[in-house]
């Protein structure tokens, strides 16, 4: 058998068969060498020798503490992890928790000219109609609104209008049609979708098609 | 042996109550069936929004007097297929289920609303109904994408079966209008006559009107384009009569139908609302007969009107020193009636009423000479007043208390 590096890592790793372990051993022990290596004429064999030592002779000690760092290391990583992990699991609840109670504002720029986008937050259920921004503050219950929305809040709440500063009461549970025109054409328009009756039939048909009601 | 004798009584105990329970729902099946059993036809049917959002149809023999608690009188409707663009006639209501595409006929039964048959009416939005048999209803209507291309169906109302269906050769709007209406169809024995006119979009929430009237004339039942007539005195004629009325043929027939320019209908708010005529046995408008209501005392738009009589209609027209906008128009009180006299051409004096609410209402019917007005006031409550011509007084009738926000419209079911 040829002793190697490889073999004699494996070694110090604990990692060699019963007969490569006992071959090793014979080797490290022997007083003689029964083998010689062959090597290159140009290469000292002294060299070689010393070069080898240097290689493995820290190996041993150095891949101990490894080990033992190693081992160590882990365990107090996997605890610190379950700890950390159960703090940040507490934390992301709460958080959770406080983002849905009052979330600071949501933000919904809706470019497309047909689709509809929907969102359904703990405070409101949302359809934003096509070509439409809208950003709703739930700090200050102000809404910056640039098209068409359904909005239909499970709670009764006010909101205020940007632009215009009107100030909406909207009562739980009742889906309501919001359109804020972007020129100064466009009207303002407020109405519960139970009422969407008494909007001009020009621009319901306008909404039943965007919105699909 | 004392165990025994608990065992048996218990199980005493068991049976009675199990006999307890089937004579119970024994009991409450046959209460069921003994109401079922009541088929009562009555005369009206009242369409109620109520405060919460929920809606009703309560039906009832009179409208004289009386208090009406919908919640509990009335018939809870499911507002995701229900909604108050109804017809209503022989005790059976008609109504275009949007996202099904079917016009279904529902009666109420045992306090409920029930499917009595329904018909597929793929890609139709009803503009307006107009009966031309017992059983035979045309309705003519729009594309449900673009809202420009007419059509119309003719539906046996028996069975609901497809009589007939096509598109309408009424030109589609062009250059600067994208979309149109219809605001009246009526039949002069082989003749049917179409009021239209066309919308120009112009932002997300506004739009204007073309200041034109146009009557498209139709041989029938053929359906093909005979003529087009127009008229630019007013625009918006009539509109959606599932909704309210804007036309109608006084004894004689005289076809009479009024034109909706203010913000509501057609956002033309410079031309004046006005009153056209087609006289009875001609093809085309009496162009020396026009009544304009917004330069009259009136001095408002106006929207829906409702023929009296005698040459007298009721219209009811809004306030635009009470209302702000659209947001606000139907939730203000601002509407007030006002009687015309149609052989005169001229606004004959305001109805002494409460301001009453909502855009858009079939809130008058005609009975025995009597007017029957649903207002909704803000101050006086939900009611049904009686104005009598002859003696020209009004008086308090029905009252829909309760959970009644708004009376949306008054039919007579069975008359």
């Amino acid at each position: 058998m040829n002793i190697n590096q490889d073999l004699i890592e494996r070694y110090h790793r604990d990692e060699c068969t019963k007969e490569e372990r006992k071959e090793v051993e014979d080797w490290l022990f022997a007083e003689d060498f029964a083998e010689e290596l062959d090597l290159p004429i140009s290469e000292s064999k002294a060299e070689h020798k010393a070069s080898m030592w240097n290689e493995i002779a820290p190996t041993p000690a150095k891949e101990y503490i490894n080990k033992s760092h190693s081992f160590l290391f882990w365990r107090g990583a996997i605890a610190a992890s379950i700890v950390l992990g159960l703090i940040g699991f507490g934390f992301y609840q709460f958080t959770l928790k406080t983002k849905n109670d009052s979330p600071q504002f949501v933000s919904i720029d809706n470019t497309s000219a047909i689709n509809v986008r929907h969102l359904d937050s703990k405070g409101y259920n949302i359809s934003v109609g096509p070509n439409t921004f809208a950003k709703i503050n739930y700090a200050t219950d102000s809404v910056d609104l640039s098209g068409s929305m359904l909005i239909s809040p499970k709670k009764d709440v006010e909101l205020i209008f940007k632009g215009n500063n009107k100030k909406i009461s909207l009562k739980m549970g009742q889906t309501y049609i919001i359109l804020n025109g972007k020129t100064n054409e466009d009207n303002f328009i407020v109405v519960s979708e139970r009422n969407l009756m008494d909007l001009p039939p020009v621009l319901q048909k306008q909404i039943i098609n965007q919105f699909s009601i | 042996m004392q165990k025994r004798t608990i065992y048996k009584s218990v199980r005493e105990v068991i049976l009675l109550l199990a006999v307890a329970i089937l004579s119970i729902s024994f009991y409450s099946c046959s209460q069921k069936s003994e109401k079922s059993s009541l088929v009562v036809k009555k005369k009206y049917s009242i369409y109620v929004l109520g405060k919460d959002g929920k809606e009703y149809i309560v039906e009832t023999n009179s409208l004289d007097s009386g208090k009406i608690l919908p919640e509990k009188q009335g018939v809870l409707l499911n507002s995701k297929t229900m909604d108050r663009d109804i017809i209503v006639k022989n005790g059976s209501y008609y109504h275009l289920n949007r996202k099904k595409a079917e016009l279904s006929k529902y009666n109420v039964q045992d306090d409920s609303l029930h499917t009595v048959a329904s018909i597929s009416l793929k890609d139709f939005s009803i503009e307006n109904y107009l009966w031309v048999g017992k059983d035979s209803l045309l309705l003519t209507g729009l594309d449900v994408k673009n809202f420009s291309q007419t059509k119309f169906v003719l539906i046996e109302t028996g069975k609901m079966s497809l009589l007939n269906s096509d598109n309408l050769a009424i030109p589609q709007p062009s250059g600067k209008f994208t979309s149109m209406s219809i605001g009246f169809a009526e039949l002069r024995k082989n003749h049917l006559f179409i009021g239209y006119t066309y919308h120009q979009k112009l932002g997300s929430s506004n739009y204007t009107t073309s200041d034109t009237t146009y009557i498209a004339e139709l041989d029938y039942p053929q359906m093909n384009l005979l003529k087009i007539d127009k008229d630019t005195r007013s625009t918006y004629p009539g509109g959606i009569n599932t909704v309210q009325s804007y036309s109608f043929n006084d004894e004689n027939n005289n076809f009479y139908f009024m034109t909706c320019p203010g913000i509501a209908l057609g956002n033309r708010p410079d031309l004046p609302t006005g009153i056209f005529r087609i006289k009875a046995g001609e093809e085309r408008l009496d162009k020396d007969y026009f009544i304009n209501i917004s330069s009259s005392l009136v001095n408002n738009h106006a929207y829906g009107m409702w023929y009296l009589g005698n040459n007298k209609a009721i219209i009811r027209s809004e306030r635009k020193d009470l209302f702000k906008g659209l947001s606000d128009h139907y939730s203000t009180a601002h509407f007030e009636f006002y009687l015309v006299d149609l052989s005169a051409a001229k606004i004959l004096k305001k109805l002494n009423l409460p301001l009453d609410k909502g855009t858009r209402r079939e809130c008058v019917i005609v009975k025995d000479g009597l007017a029957y007005i649903a207002v909704n006031s803000s101050t006086e409550g939900n009611f049904v007043w009686i104005y009598n011509p002859t003696t020209e007084t009004l008086n308090k009738g029905l009252e829909l208390a309760g959970n009644t926000d708004f009376i949306m419209r008054i039919d007579k079911l069975n008359i």
